[in-house]
């Protein structure tokens, strides 16, 4: 492929940011073109993801100054949908229609819409319908039935959920962007309140209100722009529409498919990635991404992380920055801007020795994806 | 993902605590106007025989009419958590059991709902359901919720128990 990201910028991630998304967009776009050294007129397409929570790329781009787009979209939907929109803006760069995408995310997580939370009389449509009455509606209660299920199969334990909490927070703790970053130990995380069990605390996204964006460009933008490019070396996607209920196998998840998909399209195979940015809205996330996408067998994941293989010296470094668990919840935007940073070589003290390839999952449950990029032009 | 499906509940008290009400469509009034007999049905296509969850006018395998035929509301845990956390208005304090149960008659097909009369500590994969209709608070609709039996118990209606 031949496109790249040239950029990245991102706000601070606050609990109150007192600011609307469309500023929060503006300012991360801003810093992504500064960093790739471009000017909003560089700027031909613009892309979001989103759950009426935030603002679209028309009003962003204006004010950020572009003053037309070639393209521009807002795809409803969540984390799921990062890897589909890096894919889509890739595909309208390869095809001539834009040269210069600015995918952004921007949402007041913690202080506006809380996706964890319900408030006051609601009416609910659709395919939840049916499981209003007793409030099965929200995100935190649905993975966690899918992980008590996998529990049940393959006897994984709550400690595993908690090695994986504990792994990323030792690895937040060197990342003075994350807004939670002290260590956690076994008995804090055993310690936590329950929230849905199997789920505590700390198996949950730290939501935050931010702004992330990224800049991908055509071949022959990025050959003169300020930054190494970051290449994208492929990706993959998987959308069912089976849904949270009926999925026929709760122990798995969306990569199951998009795993062998990747790896049959790019060659590569788990072995290969240095850096692999997954998608964490909860800890049982990675652990059923983390068997679809090959790295561990079924039941294993626990393993994995309490040996050390998920970290520095081990197999791969699985979300360096913290992630959405301790990071902050930027809807996985933020996993491709520590990805861009770790195959830069840019990630101060906790720069991934020799990283040359990145993996960066999408989602969980029914639907996900993942995008791989090489430091190196593929 | 659930969250484009919610909305304000239209003319109520916003201070009111009361639990989520369903919104039923065209597609979805049989099955509330089952319940509102003391009955679960589930959507069912009337040439090939395909069960669906959610309901759809037409099946998804063979594009033939469906309609709404009713089940025992005898099943099996699937899954399930304990809510601790008051995330959703209108349930009471917790801890809440919620079951994700397959029924007998529609393997595949599974529904949510609180399992009651039992502690958070005994409820295990795998135990034998059966689904009772109770009234939805603050609305007109009726729901199941699930409680556990020993074997050939059906559905009873919460009304007249």
């Amino acid at each position: 492929m031949t496109t790249a990201i040239a950029g990245i910028g991102r706000t601070s991630f606050t609990r109150e940011s007192g600011r609307t998304t469309l500023a929060m967009a503006v300012e991360a776009c801003r810093a992504a073109l500064a960093d790739a050294g471009l000017t909003p007129e560089d700027v031909d397409g613009m892309l979001t993801f989103m759950a009426n929570d935030s603002s679209h790329p028309i009003d962003v781009s204006w004010a950020l100054g572009c003053n037309e787009l070639a393209w521009s979209n807002a795809v409803i939907g969540g984390g799921n949908l990062v890897a589909d929109c890096v894919a889509t803006a890739a595909a309208m760069i390869e095809t001539g229609t834009c040269n210069a995408i600015l995918l952004y995310r921007s949402l007041n997580g913690r202080s506006g819409h809380r996706f964890g939370t319900i408030s006051g009389p609601v009416a609910v449509a659709d395919e939840w319908q049916y499981s209003a009455p007793h409030g099965f509606l929200i995100p935190p209660q649905l993975f966690a039935m899918w992980c008590k299920r996998h529990q049940e199969v393959y006897g994984s334990t709550c400690e595993d959920l908690g090695h994986i909490a504990i792994t990323q927070r030792a690895h937040a703790v060197q990342n003075p962007h994350a807004i939670a970053r002290d260590p956690l130990t076994m008995e804090d995380y055993l310690a936590g309140r329950w929230i849905n069990e199997p789920f505590r605390v700390y198996d949950c996204s730290f939501e935050v209100d931010g702004a992330v964006a990224i800049l991908l460009v055509s071949e022959e933008v990025a050959r003169s722009t300020a930054q190494k490019p970051v290449w994208v070396v492929g990706s993959s996607n998987s959308q069912s529409g089976a849904g949270w209920l009926e999925w026929d196998d709760l122990t798995t998840m969306y990569a199951r498919t998009a795993g062998p998909r990747l790896w049959d399209r790019t060659g590569l195979k788990p072995s290969d990635v240095d850096v692999a940015c997954m998608y964490d809205c909860f800890t049982y996330t990675v652990m059923a991404t983390m068997e679809g996408w090959g790295f561990c067998e079924k039941g294993t994941v626990g393993k994995f992380f309490s040996e050390g293989r998920a970290t520095y010296g081990g197999d791969v470094v699985v979300n360096p920055h913290g992630g959405l668990l301790s990071e902050g919840y930027l809807h996985g935007l933020n996993h491709h801007y520590e990805a861009v940073l770790q195959l830069r070589g840019q990630a101060g003290a906790r720069q991934v020795d020799n990283a040359r390839l990145a993996l960066v999952t999408a989602g969980g449950g029914p639907y996900g994806g993942g995008s791989v990029y090489s430091s190196e032009q593929p | 993902m659930s969250d484009t499906s919610v909305r304000a509940l239209a003319g109520a008290d916003p201070r009111a605590e009361i639990p989520p009400q369903p919104l039923p469509d065209v597609d979805s009034r049989g099955f509330w106007e089952a319940t509102s007999r003391g009955e679960l049905a589930i959507c069912r296509c009337q040439r090939c025989r395909t069960w669906m969850h959610p309901p759809q006018e037409r099946c998804r395998a063979c594009a033939a009419p469906t309609a709404f035929e009713p089940i025992s509301g005898r099943g099996r845990i699937h899954s399930f958590i304990v809510a601790h956390r008051a995330s959703v208005p209108g349930l009471g304090a917790g801890p809440h059991v919620i079951v994700l149960v397959e029924f007998d008659e529609t393997p595949g097909i599974r529904l949510t709902g609180m399992l009651v009369g039992i502690a958070p500590s005994d409820v295990r994969i795998g135990e034998a359901v059966a689904a009772r209709i109770v009234d939805v608070p603050g609305g007109p609709y009726r729901a199941p919720e699930f409680v556990l039996i020993d074997g050939d118990a059906g559905l009873v209606d919460g009304a007249h128990p």
